[in-house]
């Protein structure tokens, strides 16, 4: 190491460090000028996860949200004449860099978009600080259903709870629940153990006997160990809390056990066609309850293919179009869209800011007709919001797999949230005490 | 020439044996400090204190425990993250337990715990070496993850299976939780990292680090020479342990305010031990230079395309950072096998007796 050569490269190398530190002060510098500019748009930005163990589920949604902004943007000039910038900052669902991403996004954002269950932990008891709207559509923790609680909360149209209680009445409807047996099998993660309070409580109720089989992060893609349990234990019905790796895992092993498809019923982020798609025929029956649905023939997908599509600004293709969670991502952004312009027609103003576009998520009404107005025909079913609902509790419908895709299997069906109305007010109360001082929305009468 | 040392003579014992013998080095230490202690608290945006400050600051902690096990006493381990999940877990039920207690003492009391637990999984260490041992930490590993999910006393019950750090107030300041600002947290980061490192570099000179480095270069010799290895290794587990549950304590409670049982993950472990790799092992400043590199690059990566106004994707750049990082790593591990501190060290050596290369 005493060779002058080394001495050289060193002092050279030192140098280009130096150079390359004076580079990154003056980016960073630039970083910090450039948020001052003030841009004609509103900010909404979304935590995409484009990279990652979690990407294949991740990019449909994503391309689904941005289409339909894109699409406002070239058809409509924006939201109220105003465009929307949807920027992306990827987070690989990784909570560090969601953390990251909420950081770098919250002064100028007027909504946080967290999609992931870790995330959205992190950034909830932040959000009451920062005064910034978080949007979780079907996501997130199902009390934030409770508005005077989370007043920056959103988890609209529906919360797990509502999935599970609709999952239930449609298995009522197949026949008396007493006396049979569900496995409840999903990802022993806090999105996972989401719905269990009110599966034990309506257990309990309906008489039915509750499995809990959880599925460890590192047993997502071989659960044998979950599926022998369940041949031992013969349950009538399966219901799937999965995420990932986790639904495709689950669905090729229900096959190679020969389980019955017809009883195996999964959350809205269990229905996924690629995940399904590897078992294909095999996998016909297979249900998912849901709140979206795709329907082609909807006045939206032509738009979007027209301005966004043809127009060369899409990420998606055409196979992916057809899906359940690409159109799924174009409803999440809808009921946004919906929210920044109820703000914008209370407020008078097409510039709003975070609080005001609180007032507009809370004040969405997404009646039938409106539905039709946006194009978004048989998309979503029909819901409401209000200061004391965040949720909406649209309802949804089950979805069956026929071979090539899912199609309806159900009427619209509503959960019966009276069943934990109590619950929602008692974990909605434990979280505020644990986390005092947290202002609630005392104003709040509904 | 800008480290000359001529001149600069020791007349007592006391001034040989100084922590910074070298004038130049005690100034750059003075500098440093003073731009983390006022600098960067007066300049700093919310988004550089919690993306880049605090974790950097934590991160090198947890290295430089991790490194007082490894790098010193040779005791390879990758159980890492589970230890400072045991810190942060104490910490959690401390501070639920007891509300009154002042926060920074249950920081400070919570590595007590992930020290004792330490130790009973360095006990096998008696007995084995290398990657024996490895594979022995990497028990403890999951065996304890998995304890924090199913053990649902250590997380109060809670539903989800998460622990979500409360509001804390401290002589009428808000120090950990959601209301509390980032320049508090940075400031108890910052004092609690600046003590374990004085503690460490301290030890690491004293009777106890020259009893660790003789385990670790070869242990027979040091067993023949009287040194006592089992207090040798035990000590040095406890001691790197503690560390270790602090900075846990301090990740969970300063800075992510809420967290599950799989972010203590192998992943973690990894995270921080190339950390200590990268920055050099058997060294104090090279946790900081490893966790810069680790933690802080790619975060200064990311704003970097954007700020230049360069149109790429988000994914984009997550993709390319990944590789960016991938590389530099190799690059540095290249150039210097024995990490950042050594490359700082010959950099030093060479400026020291510069322009005259011998």
């Amino acid at each position: 190491m005493n060779d002058p050569k080394t001495g050289d490269i060193l002092i050279h190398w030192e140098e280009t460090m130096k150079k390359l530190l004076k580079l990154t002060s003056a980016v960073a510098l630039g970083a910090v000028l450039g948020t001052a500019a003030v841009a004609q748009e509103l900010y909404a930005p979304n935590l995409a996860y484009r990279t990652g163990p979690f990407a294949a589920t991740g990019i449909p949604l994503m391309n689904g949200q941005a289409d339909y902004l894109n699409m406002l943007n070239a058809r409509d000039g924006g939201i109220g004449g105003i465009k929307i910038n949807s920027e992306e900052c990827e987070t690989g669902y990784s909570t560090e860099k969601g953390v990251e991403c909420y950081e770098k996004t919250k002064a100028k954002a007027i909504v946080t978009q967290p999609w992931s269950t870790g995330i959205t932990l992190q950034v909830l008891p932040k959000t009451n600080v920062d005064e910034i709207p978080i949007l979780a559509p079907g996501y997130g923790f199902s009390p934030m259903a409770d508005g005077k609680v989370f007043q920056w909360a959103f988890n609209t149209p529906s919360g797990y709870w509502d999935a599970a209680s609709m999952i239930l009445q449609y298995l009522q409807g197949q026949g008396d629940l007493n006396g049979k047996k569900i496995a409840f099998l999903h990802l022993d993660h806090p999105y996972g153990k989401e719905p269990l309070p009110l599966l034990e409580k309506k257990a309990g109720e309906m008489g039915f006997e509750l499995v809990p089989i959880p599925v460890g992060l590192k047993e997502m893609q071989n659960q044998s160990a979950q599926w022998l349990q369940i041949r031992r234990e013969r349950p009538d019905y399966v219901v799937m809390w999965g995420w990932g790796a986790m639904n495709a895992g689950a669905i090729t092993e229900a096959v190679k056990t020969k389980f019955p498809m017809e009883n195996f019923i999964g959350v809205w982020w269990s229905g996924h066609d690629a995940d399904v798609k590897i078992v294909g025929e095999a996998g016909k029956g297979y249900k998912s309850i849901s709140w979206s649905f795709p329907n082609p023939d909807a006045p939206v997908m032509a738009d979007i293919k027209k301005h966004v599509v043809d127009a060369g600004l899409t990420q998606s293709n055409e196979e992916e179009m057809s899906g359940v969670f690409y159109s799924r991502g174009i409803i999440i952004s809808a009921i946004l869209a919906e929210g920044i312009a109820a703000a914008q027609a209370e407020f008078g103003t097409a510039e709003i800011n975070a609080s005001q576009l609180r007032w507009g998520l809370e004040n969405i009404n997404m009646t039938e007709e409106r539905i039709a107005e946006l194009g978004l025909d048989g998309m979503v079913p029909p819901f409401s919001t209000s200061c004391s609902n965040h949720t909406g509790h649209s309802g949804g419908w089950m979805l069956e797999w026929d071979g090539s895709k899912f199609v309806k299997a159900s009427d619209h069906l509503m959960p019966d949230t009276s069943d934990y109305a109590e619950l929602i007010a008692t974990k909605a109360g434990e979280y505020a005490d644990a986390n005092a001082p947290w202002p609630t929305n005392d104003a709040c009468e509904g | 020439m800008f480290y000359r040392t001529a001149g600069q003579f020791k007349t007592s014992y006391k001034a040989d044996q100084a922590l910074f013998p070298v004038r130049q080095d005690a100034i750059l230490l003075m500098v440093i400090l003073a731009f983390a202690w006022v600098v960067f608290p007066l300049t700093a945006s919310e988004f550089t204190f919690q993306t880049l400050l605090i974790p950097v600051l934590i991160y090198a902690l947890a290295a430089m425990g991790l490194n007082i096990l490894t790098g010193f006493a040779g005791q390879l381990s990758l159980g890492t993250a589970a230890f400072m999940g045991v810190g942060a877990y104490a910490c959690y039920k401390l501070i639920t337990i007891f509300p009154w207690m002042n926060p920074i003492v249950a920081i400070m009391l919570s590595g007590i715990f992930s020290a004792g637990i330490g130790v009973a999984f360095g006990i096998p260490s008696l007995r084995i070496k290398g990657f024996y041992l490895a594979i022995a930490t990497l028990a403890a590993q999951f065996f304890l993850v998995w304890l924090f999910e199913k053990w649902a006393w250590l997380y109060n019950y809670n539903a989800s299976g998460a622990i979500q750090v409360p509001n804390i107030e401290m002589a009428g300041v808000w120090i950990s939780g959601p209301q509390a600002s980032s320049i508090t947290q940075y400031y108890v980061v910052l004092a609690v990292v600046t003590i374990m490192t004085i503690l460490c570099i301290n030890l690491t000179r004293g009777t106890l680090g020259r009893t660790w480095k003789a385990t670790r270069d070869m242990d027979i010799a040091a067993e023949l020479i009287g040194i006592n290895l089992m207090k040798s290794k035990l000590t040095a587990f406890a001691i790197s342990s503690y560390i270790v549950g602090v900075s846990g304590a301090l990740f969970v409670f300063m800075w992510r305010g809420a967290a599950e049982p799989n972010l203590f993950d192998i992943q973690l472990s990894f995270r921080v031990l190339f950390i200590a790799i990268i920055g050099g092992l058997g060294s104090i400043m090279g946790n900081y230079l490893g966790a810069i590199l680790i933690v802080g690059l790619p975060v200064v990566l990311n704003i970097v395309p954007s700020a230049l106004g360069i149109p790429i994707s988000s994914a984009t750049v997550e993709h390319l950072n990944i590789m960016i990082v991938g590389a530099l790593i190799i690059f540095f591990l290249i150039i210097e096998p024995h990490g950042l501190n050594q490359l700082w060290r010959l950099i030093r050596e060479k400026l020291t007796i510069w322009p005259f290369p011998h």
